[in-house]
């Protein structure tokens, strides 16, 4: 038993709201790393993506090696043009991106869905308001702590897909390369912080807030795994294997030709396309790690150009969402309504 | 003349039809030790929920230290301590690992050297550094407090502090209380149906009844008040009772 202190000093207390939210952030941090249910989640991401890179990597080296025996066998005969390599280390990395598109997304949910009902189950959320701190500041402080959690682990899955690239693929990757797979892993987490929101709004605006988690899981099988696939299974050239207007014997004019008498049905198939944030993040992430091979010749800004529209898409969600989370947190009830007196 | 502690003009709130709170006008001065008496579901909870901002009334105004519970929240808070009915916090966090989030939180300048200076004066730094999930209720309710007083409230709230605990623990209490008056002056706020404590700790006594508050004075004058009855229990039967 410690000695009693008969006294006890008075605190000048004053906090800013940067401060406040730093400090909830923080915590949150803290909160998400030593969750169990996240480490296994984030476990499954790391070592997937590892896989995916590992074995995509492992048969990038057998391509590599030929091109250099070419390429040595070339030079050693005078040949005065060699052809370029044709590969792309880059697009190793497609797995890794398509890994964060669909279980990133479900990661972020759980964050989202967690940081909600940890408060709630916890009852913490009277304590915490009855301190200087505002809904929008808890908000606020929870989506950069979930921000904060998402980099990491973006991080985690960027060092391990360069290093499976180099190491296995036997190809590093260079300066521009760096970048471009450093703004991809941007808006990865941009992507997975639109989910957090997704699934921190669901689990606030319900009662019980595991029913939130399902709704989530719910828009998450939609905008992810539907969305995306529908715009891909109404494409009439994607009906019979190596494409409908190539068996016709119709060139590219020939299909414009056709396809102009379905206006009405081309604009719902991409409308349909478009609602699905995936599929921009997805547009965005390929083009950037040189999955598709139209842009791989093209410079940084030509490359933004042709992804204007997918990047205006992953702002745009993003600011919706946030806007709604801090909206969603503003209305969530502090404390049990009527059920306490 | 000071400002009062808590100032509540009009009061009224319901959550549906009903009405929890009626039209309820309360003074508390600084320095008061004020118990707010009433059987379950007279709506002492949803008063402690209003003065500590967690909920906006239906009706009327209420003041913390001079300022508005709902147009002046951040300023209410930065000044108040609550301690809820139930304390959990975070079951995975040591209890010092919580204390100092929310000393963080109300802006402590040096929140580590706070929370252990505030564990010595509650007589519990041994429990610093243990995980809250593994908490009896008493010891929870003492790294209650340590929350609640972290910050050096001007005024603590106390939802049914006592609720749980064991003889000890309500001993330990009722010093600690007093002991907060005596050394900073605190106002104390407490909900509670329990009248020994009552007795002992407060120096005024509210009593609300079916949501209207039925009376108000001084402990001193309740029993100079009613000289017929031989205890306080005898006196709140006698009020309830008068109330339809």
């Amino acid at each position: 038993m410690s000695s009693p202190s008969s006294t006890i000093s008075v605190n000048t207390a004053t906090s800013t709201p940067g401060h406040r939210v730093l400090v909830i952030a923080r915590h949150e941090y803290r909160a998400a790393v030593r969750s169990r249910i996240l480490i296994v989640l984030l476990g499954i991401l790391v070592v997937a993506t590892a896989a995916s890179v590992f074995i995509a990597s492992a048969e990038y080296a057998g391509r590599l090696a030929d091109y250099q025996a070419y390429r040595a066998a070339a030079e050693a005969g005078g040949v005065a043009r060699i052809a370029p390599s044709p590969l792309a280390p880059l697009s190793l990395l497609r797995g890794a991106m398509e890994y964060l598109e669909i279980i990133g997304a479900v990661v972020a949910i759980a964050l989202g869905y967690l940081s909600v009902s940890r408060e709630r189950s916890n009852r913490t959320l009277p304590l915490l308001l009855s301190r200087p701190v505002t809904p929008t500041e808890l908000a606020a402080g929870n989506l950069l702590g979930a921000l904060g959690v998402i980099a990491t682990l973006v991080a985690v899955t960027a060092v391990v897909a360069m290093l499976c690239v180099g190491f296995i693929g036997h190809d590093w990757l260079n300066g521009i390369q760096l970048f471009k797979l450093a703004l991809a892993y941007v808006a990865a987490v941009a992507y997975m912080g639109v989910f957090y929101c997704v699934g921190a709004i669901a689990a606030a605006k319900s009662k019980v807030a595991i029913t939130g988690l399902m709704i989530a899981l719910g828009i998450w099988l939609v905008v992810v795994l539907v969305l995306p696939q529908i715009g891909d299974t109404l494409d009439a050239d994607n009906q019979i294997p190596g494409g409908l207007f190539a068996a016709l014997g119709l060139g590219h004019d020939g299909e414009v030709r056709i396809l102009a008498h379905f206006t009405t049905y081309e604009t719902i198939r991409t409308s349909i396309e478009t609602a699905s944030f995936a599929k921009h993040f997805e547009r965005f992430a390929f083009a950037m790690t040189d999955v598709k091979e139209r842009f791989r010749s093209l410079s940084l800004p030509d490359l933004f150009f042709q992804v204007r529209t997918d990047i205006a898409w992953i702002l745009a969600y993003s600011i919706v969402l946030v806007i709604g989370l801090l909206r969603a947190f503003r209305k969530q009830p502090t404390v049990p309504q009527g059920g306490q007196q | 003349m000071s400002r009062p502690a808590i100032e509540v003009r009009n009061l009224s709130h319901r959550y549906t039809t009903d009405p929890v709170l009626r039209d309820i006008n309360l003074t508390i001065e600084q320095g008061e030790v004020f118990g707010f008496l009433g059987h379950n579901g007279a709506g002492k909870t949803t008063a402690i929920n209003i003065l500590t901002t967690l909920i906006a009334p239906t009706s009327g105004t209420a003041m913390v230290n001079g300022h508005d519970v709902v147009a002046e929240r951040n300023r209410v808070t930065a000044g108040i301590g609550y301690l809820p009915a139930e304390v959990r916090m975070y079951p995975h966090m040591t209890a010092a690992e919580n204390l100092v989030f929310f000393a963080e939180l109300s802006g402590v300048s040096k929140p580590h050297e706070a929370v252990a200076e505030t564990l010595e004066y509650l007589e519990c730094s041994e429990l610093a550094d243990r995980r809250l999930g593994s908490f009896s209720t008493g010891m929870r309710q003492r790294i209650g407090i340590a929350q609640a007083i972290v910050h050096r409230p001007q005024v603590l709230f106390l939802d049914e502090p006592t609720a749980g605990l064991d003889p000890m623990g309500v001993r330990q209490l009722r010093e600690t209380i007093l002991r907060l008056n005596a050394d900073l002056g605190m106002t104390v706020f407490m909900n509670t149906h329990l009248l020994s404590e009552v007795a002992q700790v407060c120096t005024t006594i509210g009593v609300l009844s079916h949501g209207e508050l039925i009376y108000k004075d001084s402990i001193e004058e309740t029993v100079r008040r009613f000289p017929d009855e031989a205890s306080l229990e005898d006196i709140y039967a006698r009020m309830e009772s008068a109330t339809p």
